[in-house]
């Protein structure tokens, strides 16, 4: 085992953190995609719970394995890489968020709400599919370094949020009943902060560490 | 955005360029090149010679590192001989040797400068055996001051600092440890010498005094006889030329041994990370213990070894006793600088010293990790002291100056 290490031709750590990353989303994507099909297309909430759970274990555990990693990283190189240990330190809790929040949508289902029947059932399936897909490109764009795609994403973010906002808002004063009105405000409340939590990772490849996260400040002030 | 700029250091240091997470994913963190760079390709070209170019750089240093012990050894033989008494005078004692092993190290904060150094000395036949021997187990004692002072950079954060403390001082208890059940029974019985002289012969050196020659030797000798002969054209004084050679002979080890840790770091920082990440997931043990001994060799430093894991013990990333058995490794690892060293001085006595020194950090391992209510003596030691340093922070104070100062100023001024 020691002398594999010298002459392992493994990927250097943050190439492995990168991989552990893009990981965490491919699960959180797979937890989204679970959850919002039990309360979207009538999937069995008892089956997919279980699922469910061991994914955002695996979600957790990648997150305190990234952690580790880059103490070591960190340790091991000094200050040489500190800026990229800082951005992945600060993403890798928006990885694991995004995760908590799919399994809010499940919990939504697991409490007896179905939309399989709702007559803006449509709408709703538009905005699952538009998520579900940005968590992927998300990834992808931020593998690539991508700033224009990045840039793209963020706009297009921004946008979803104040239509999550204006969704919520119409639900607050509506005169709909409220097991009608408050899981379509929560299902909603759920996607914008999945949405901001991918804008939050997509900061990253845009804006230096000390602006991270501070995505509603305009970006071409960014020294 | 996250690029940054690039690290201007010493001339022998080889730039890396740092780059954003993103870039750092695409190629070799150690020189990444981001993807949308349009002078990519050349910067590319560079980053691929580096490790070549340090590997080169690498092997020139040790070469100017035997370099330098040849010279030291030239510079206390043009001293004469009674320099030499007086020196050995000093030292005597077992304990005024293992004294000033201590704060020799301290001074310098590298044991491979001060073994180096000694094994110069036995080379030129300045130093007995017998009175280098202490001095060697001093030297083991005071390395482990390095990583006590990085614990101290946790200070201010409690529990933080408790396992740094503890990470760190648990490499001086086991060297304590080591030194109290060794020295006597080395003064008493010269049992670590002599195997020590036994397998010095058995590869085929004559310990009885004789000259060793080797093609080593020579390629070491021949510089070290041209600035010899340029500094006695310049005066006929042997106090001045031996103290220039001595001088020039220390800073071109301390020199050398900086460069050769330096690059070895850098070539070998993602087998180092590696490693370490595979201990940190699944423990140490004996694995640990290769690890440690192997990551030492090759940078030829037990401090960096050890510096690297008190942070990850003080971050809670490391338990401290998973870090305990890579500590013992990077222990024995050291002694190589002694051993390459011996390459370089003509005495086989050197090669003994040296050979001692690894024996005596084998036999203490052997000693003190099989048996599991001995092994973790100095952690439950060092926890216990960290615990004291945590309650007050002056228990660190008279640990660090009494350990490192006080008490081997107390040894020479007492058996010197």
């Amino acid at each position: 085992m020691v002398m594999r290490f010298f002459r392992s031709h493994e990927p250097a750590s943050l190439e492995q953190v990168q991989s552990q990353f893009l990981q965490m989303l491919a699960h959180d994507r797979d937890a989204f995609d679970a959850a919002t099909a039990t309360l979207l297309s009538g999937g069995d909430p008892t089956s997919v719970g279980p699922t469910l759970r061991t994914t955002d274990a695996q979600v957790n555990e990648l997150e305190r394995e990234i952690r580790r990693e880059l103490v070591v990283h960190a340790s091991v190189h000094g200050a040489r890489d500190i800026a990229a240990v800082l951005v992945y330190m600060s993403i890798v809790k928006d990885a694991e968020r995004i995760g908590d929040y799919a399994k809010n949508i499940f919990d939504l289902a697991a409490g007896g709400v179905s939309f399989q029947e709702a007559p803006d059932r449509s709408r709703m399936m538009t905005h699952r599919d538009r998520v579900s897909n940005m968590i992927t490109e998300a990834g992808t764009i931020f593998a690539a370094d991508d700033q224009e795609a990045a840039n793209l994403l963020l706009a297009e973010a921004e946008h979803m949020r104040d239509v999550y906002d204006e969704l919520v808002d119409a639900l607050v004063v509506s005169d709909g009943v409220a097991r009608d009105a408050v899981p379509r405000a929560l299902f909603y409340r759920h996607l914008k902060r999945i949405t901001a939590h991918l804008a939050n990772l997509l900061t990253a490849v845009v804006v230096p560490v000390d602006k991270l996260d501070y995505i509603d400040e305009p970006r071409d002030s960014a020294p | 955005m996250h690029r940054l700029p690039k690290v201007s250091g010493w001339p022998w240091e080889l730039s890396a360029k740092l780059c954003s997470p993103m870039g750092v994913l695409a190629l070799e963190q150690e020189h990444c090149v981001t993807q949308a760079s349009p002078s990519s390709e050349g910067e590319t070209r560079q980053s691929r010679a580096t490790p070549a170019l340090r590997t080169i750089l690498v092997f020139g240093f040790l070469y100017l590192f035997l370099v330098g012990v040849s010279m030291l050894e030239a510079g206390i033989k043009a001293f004469g001989a009674d320099f030499q008494a007086d020196l050995l005078n000093g030292v005597e004692h077992p304990l005024a040797g293992l004294a000033a092993g201590v704060l020799a190290t301290v001074l310098v904060q590298s044991s491979s400068v001060s073994t180096s150094t000694i094994v110069g000395l036995v080379g030129a036949g300045t130093l007995t055996i017998d009175a280098a021997v202490p001095m060697i187990m001093g030297a083991n004692i005071g390395t482990t001051v390095t990583n006590t002072l990085v614990a101290l950079g946790s200070a201010r954060r409690n529990e933080e600092f408790r396992r740094a403390f503890a990470g760190a001082t648990m490499h001086d208890f086991f060297n304590l440890m080591a030194v109290v059940v060794f020295l006597p029974l080395q003064v008493a019985t010269d049992f670590l010498s002599r195997a020590a002289e036994g397998i010095a012969e058995l590869l085929g050196g004559n310990v009885g005094g004789s000259t060793a020659k080797s093609p080593i030797k020579q390629a070491v000798k021949e510089p070290v006889g041209w600035i010899k002969d340029g500094v006695d054209s310049l005066t006929s004084s042997d106090e001045v030329l031996g103290g220039l050679l001595l001088g020039f002979g220390i800073l071109v080890i301390l020199l050398a041994l900086t460069v050769i840790t330096r690059n070895m770091r850098r070539l070998i920082a993602s087998q180092i990370e590696t490693g370490l990440n595979a201990i940190v997931a699944r423990g140490g043990g004996l694995v640990g213990m290769f690890f440690g001994v192997l990551i030492t060799i090759a940078v030829q430093s037990s401090s960096i070894t050890t510096s690297i894991l008190v942070p990850l013990i003080g971050s809670g990333v490391l338990a401290v006793r998973n870090a305990y058995p890579i500590t013992l490794g990077a222990n024995l690892g050291t002694t190589i600088t002694a051993l390459l060293a011996s390459l370089a001085v003509d005495l086989q006595a050197g090669l003994v010293v040296a050979l001692t020194h690894t024996l005596f950090n084998v036999a203490a391992i052997v000693t003190i990790y099989p048996v599991r209510r001995v092994r973790y003596v100095p952690v439950q030691l060092s926890e216990r002291l960290a615990g004291l340093a945590l309650d007050n922070r002056a228990y660190v104070m008279f640990y660090v100056a009494g350990l490192f100062v006080a008490v081997p100023l107390l040894g020479i001024a007492i058996f010197g």
